[in-house]
């Protein structure tokens, strides 16, 4: 299942993965994320959060900035899973978004990886 | 860099605005007043409500025309989006960025009509749990000085990025 929903200035895609056998949910986050729309990605993430994925990869390679109450959005993302018994996991962070994600800290609590791939294969 | 007329003048009264040597801050920790605007009608001012992407365009442009690097440019950007941000959710009027630069530093200054009543806001380290309060942290982390005075007309907060001919610790 794909569906593009537009936020101003994001666009957020979901498909439903598979890889050896397990499934996953990617989402691709595109554009840039700040507190003008956190609002917005934080309701279509707690949509796929109440899908209840084992494991949800979230793509960053096409987001360009995220500010630090995107960043919430996703460290709330990351909790809910956590207690649902799922895994949040994020993708090709941009610099700027890398830069944000290692000030806070929050790369140590959220697994980075370079590729979906990689991402998939846990 | 090119420098038609309109880049001197902008130039000069940038100069002008930064003669005053910044209020010392022993304990780091006190409001600071204000120092004097640059010229209101400077071509580098500009009024926001909800479209913090231009400004982070803007922020990015003048930052590596000044000459600092890109990931420094990225923090600068970083830091006056968080602080434009804080705007959109407390204000409830449009703010305004000024930017001015010299050829040792690069300073950008929001107003808006809200008032920060915490003088330590931003300087502790908050909880990844936190549902918020990290805007303002980051701005101190990534900036070489930020100084904020907060009133009954409102915030203005000027952070100061040195440029890397000046910056000792690059």
């Amino acid at each position: 299942m794909w569906y593009n929903k537009g936020v101003d200035l994001l666009t957020v895609s979901v498909a439903a993965r598979e890889s050896a056998g397990e499934p996953y949910t990617l989402v691709e986050i595109v554009g840039e994320a700040d507190v003008t729309n956190t609002d917005e990605l934080r309701r279509l993430l707690d949509e796929e959060v109440a899908q209840q994925p084992r494991t949800l990869i979230i793509d960053l390679s096409g987001l360009r900035f995220l500010d630090s109450s995107a960043l919430h959005a996703l460290l709330r993302v990351n909790r809910s899973l956590d207690r649902q018994g799922g895994v949040l996991a994020l993708v090709s962070p941009q610099p700027a978004v890398a830069k944000i994600l290692r000030l806070t800290t929050a790369d140590r609590l959220i697994p980075v990886f370079g590729s979906v791939a990689e991402a998939a294969a846990g | 860099m090119a420098r038609d007329g309109e880049t001197a003048r902008r130039e000069h009264a940038a100069h002008e605005a930064l003669t005053r040597q910044p209020d010392p801050r022993p304990d780091g920790d006190r409001l600071v007043p204000p120092r004097p605007s640059p010229d209101l009608d400077d071509p580098m001012s500009y009024t926001y409500t909800t479209d913090l992407a231009a400004i982070r365009a803007v922020v990015h442009r003048y930052a590596i025309q000044a000459g600092l690097t890109e990931a420094r440019a990225i923090d600068l950007t970083l830091a006056v989006s968080e602080v434009a941000a804080n705007t959109v959710k407390h204000a409830k009027s449009p703010g305004s960025l000024h930017i001015w630069y010299d050829s040792k530093e690069i300073v950008c200054q929001v107003h808006d009509e809200g008032v920060i009543t915490d003088p330590l806001a931003g300087r502790h380290v908050p909880s990844l749990d936190a549902l918020g309060g990290h805007g303002l942290w980051i701005v101190n982390q990534v900036c070489d000085q930020v100084e904020i005075h907060s009133g009954e007309t409102g915030t203005t907060i000027r952070l100061h990025m040195n440029l890397p001919q000046h910056d000792a610790g690059q």
